[in-house]
């Protein structure tokens, strides 16, 4: 009874749902959006992350770019890319710890196993540290 | 009381009995929140697909999430969903968008905002990874919210007020007096056999409740149904992703705090409750599903599955997703088990209404007079807003990130969890969790195993799986527990062993390198024991 009753119900939103595109001209609704989720730190990637981005969050968190270049800001060189390109919606809060000169991130990428990009990944993280 | 089950809906039981004055014993087999709480997508949400059945359950479901959002509000976070739509889905734009127009009435319940509909080319903008071919997408709100924090904040909050709560500690009998049930008898980890009497005792054991049921003799009929999730240790996106299945089925790729969930299956489920097994073809049947939507969703490099089976009520014929997700509470006084009830089914969302609803029974039973007020009172940390991340930072000198990811799981709490610990040394770098919380968290949380610290401070959560972190915490649990040096290496084996068998299912590509790493760093660990 309560599944009929359910079909019924959405049979007739359904309806007044067509009526109203009828009448109604669609608009624009990304802009709204965005703005909406601004403070929750929900925001599209930027094409260039987007593009590269499976090859950005590939770490293994092995330690060797560390070895080969040292930190990065206040934090060390593979928490860049294991720990800090994971956590998009609150990077803004954090972007202090990545305040400092980079290393040599071609020298760390160079060693990685799996061919992370570091100097990619720094960039990235900083721009949406700083969005 | 006794409450038998430490998954959310037992800890939500134990923490409304105890609020009302009554003395209260919680007794989990395993660890807080270790089976189908912590196996689920992570989300309170509305139940959008129960429109379709029963527009009462969404109700419900929304006005008791909007309540859990209340009490938790520093453990939940929103959930944005983009919707997309491609041409030859199951329902068009137009009946899809007439559905989250229907939702958008319970949306504010929950305190959700309404949707909003995309064009292609916006959909595109907000999201370049979506295939090319949809041809519009309506976004949709939900939370989020680890499961493990909040069973265990109401497990505190029960403890809080006089309960007393044992993990690992298995109910081995129920102890009657004729028709009735009057107490349980329960083995601790250390071998012994304990007796508790009770007034009532309460099944909350999810899909095990058929297991208790037969202790008291009485039939506790469950359809159990497998579901497992693909987990990715990082964003893949900022929004969250549905899919159509192949069987047309809805399917989710949650972008929680820093990890994505990609699930979930549903299938009748007839195995062992307590060794699920995750197949590859399983995960071959989600991937498929959103390399539609997301075609490069195979670049992306898995890091585990979960799998956990839904205490679904019994319904003959109906295929396992189009179950109800209802909840039933059964007083077994007429099957000659008086005293004992099971609460069934439901669903995390809910887990709140059934625990009062649970409460509100038993007391009835008992003349007890006292109301809930778990609708209205905090879980613990979440009585106000945490301190900002700069001041804590600079106090505590650790770095903002592994604050922020403390104040998720900690809420108002973290300087006393930061105080307690009185090292500012970070022990898990990918998370980042540091050595202050895991010590905390031993002494105050009853973590007595390295899985159980994965689950209450999020250790071996990242990227490398515990590869570089977990000899280190098997050094910090076991100082704090008195282990030997046998027992800190015997732990820090066993959880890489259970990790395996969560990760092999989805190792491939990327995976093997890490799979490498991981082999390599804990070689001694496992050539001792030849595991793998």
């Amino acid at each position: 009874m309560a599944r009929a009753d359910s079909l019924v119900k959405l049979a007739w939103a359904y309806g007044i749902h067509l009526a109203r595109r009828t009448v109604r001209r669609p608009r624009a609704q990304l802009d709204a959006l965005l703005e909406t989720y601004a403070p929750d730190g929900i925001r599209p990637l930027d094409a260039a992350t987007r593009e590269r981005h499976p090859r950005l969050v590939s770490c293994i968190n092995c330690g060797l770019c560390a070895l080969a270049a040292g930190r990065a800001g206040r934090t060390r060189l593979p928490d860049l890319a294991s720990s800090y390109m994971r956590l998009y919606s609150r990077l803004a809060d954090a972007s202090g710890d990545l305040a400092g000169d980079d290393p040599d991130l071609v020298a760390a990428s160079a060693v990685c196993p799996v061919g992370l990009p570091l100097d990619e990944v720094a960039a990235a993280v900083r721009r949406m540290a700083t969005r | 009381m006794v409450v038998v089950g430490g998954g959310v809906t037992g800890a939500g039981v134990a923490r409304d009995l105890s609020l009302r004055g009554l003395s209260v014993l919680l007794l989990e087999k395993g660890d807080w929140g270790a089976g189908t709480s912590g196996s689920s997508s992570w989300m309170i949400h509305g139940g959008l697909r129960y429109l379709e059945y029963d527009w009462d359950t969404t109700r419900l479901s929304n006005v008791d999430s909007g309540r859990i959002v209340t009490i938790a509000r520093n453990f939940v976070s929103r959930v944005l969903f983009i919707v997309p739509v491609l041409p030859h889905d199951l329902n068009n734009i137009e009946r899809v968008e007439t559905a989250l127009e229907v939702y958008d009435g319970y949306q504010p319940l929950k305190h959700s905002h309404p949707h909003r509909r995309l064009t292609p080319e916006e959909a595109l903008r907000a999201e370049p990874g979506l295939s090319p071919d949809i041809v519009g997408a309506m976004t949709m709100e939900e939370w989020g919210v680890d499961p493990h924090r909040l069973t265990f904040a109401n497990v505190q909050d029960a403890i809080g007020h006089g309960a007393r709560a044992l993990n690992h500690t298995r109910v081995t009998e129920l102890v009657r007096d004729g028709r009735r049930v009057i107490g349980v008898r329960y083995r601790t980890p250390d071998g012994a056999t304990t007796e508790a009497r009770a007034r009532a005792v309460v099944n909350a054991t999810g899909p095990w409740s058929s297991q208790i049921g037969a202790m008291a003799g009485v039939p506790i009929e469950l359809r159990p149904a497998k579901g497992i999730h693909i987990v990715y240790a990082h964003r893949i996106s900022n929004f969250s992703i549905s899919a159509e299945s192949i069987d047309g089925r809805d399917l989710l790729m949650v972008a929680h705090a820093g990890f994505t969930l990609l699930g979930t299956t549903d299938d009748d489920f007839y195995g062992d409750l307590d060794s699920v097994d995750v197949l590859e073809d399983e995960v071959d049947y989600l991937l498929q599903a959103f390399e539609r939507v997301f075609p490069r969703i195979r670049d992306y490099r898995p890091v585990r599955t979960t799998a956990g089976v839904r205490p679904t009520l019994f319904k003959w014929r109906p295929n396992e997703d189009r179950l109800s997700r209802r909840h039933e509470l059964i007083d077994h006084a007429a099957q000659g088990a008086d005293g004992l009830f099971t609460i069934a089914g439901g669903k995390l969302s809910m887990y709140r209404l059934m625990a009062e609803e649970t409460s509100d029974a038993v007391c009835r039973r008992l003349g007890h007079q006292a109301r809930s007020t778990t609708a209205t009172r905090p879980l613990p940390g979440n009585e106000s807003d945490p301190a900002p991340v700069a001041e804590i930072t600079a106090r505590c000198e650790i770095p903002a990130l592994a604050v922020i990811k403390l104040q998720s799981r900690q809420g108002t709490n973290v300087e006393k969890v930061l105080d307690e610990g009185g090292t500012s040394r970070l022990l898990c770098r990918c998370e980042p969790v540091t050595e202050a919380e895991l010590v905390y968290a031993t002494r105050h949380e009853q973590v007595r195993t390295l899985a159980d610290a994965f689950r209450r401070v999020g250790v071996a959560a990242g990227p490398c799986a515990g590869a570089a972190c977990i000899l280190r915490a098997a050094e910090v649990v076991g100082k704090e527990l008195g282990w030997s040096a046998t027992q800190r290496f015997d732990a820090a084996r066993e959880f890489v062993r259970g990790a395996w068998l969560g990760r092999a299912p989805v190792l491939g590509h990327a995976g093997w390198a890490q799979e490498e790493l991981a082999q390599g760093s804990l070689r001694p660990l496992l050539r001792t024991n030849g595991a793998r």
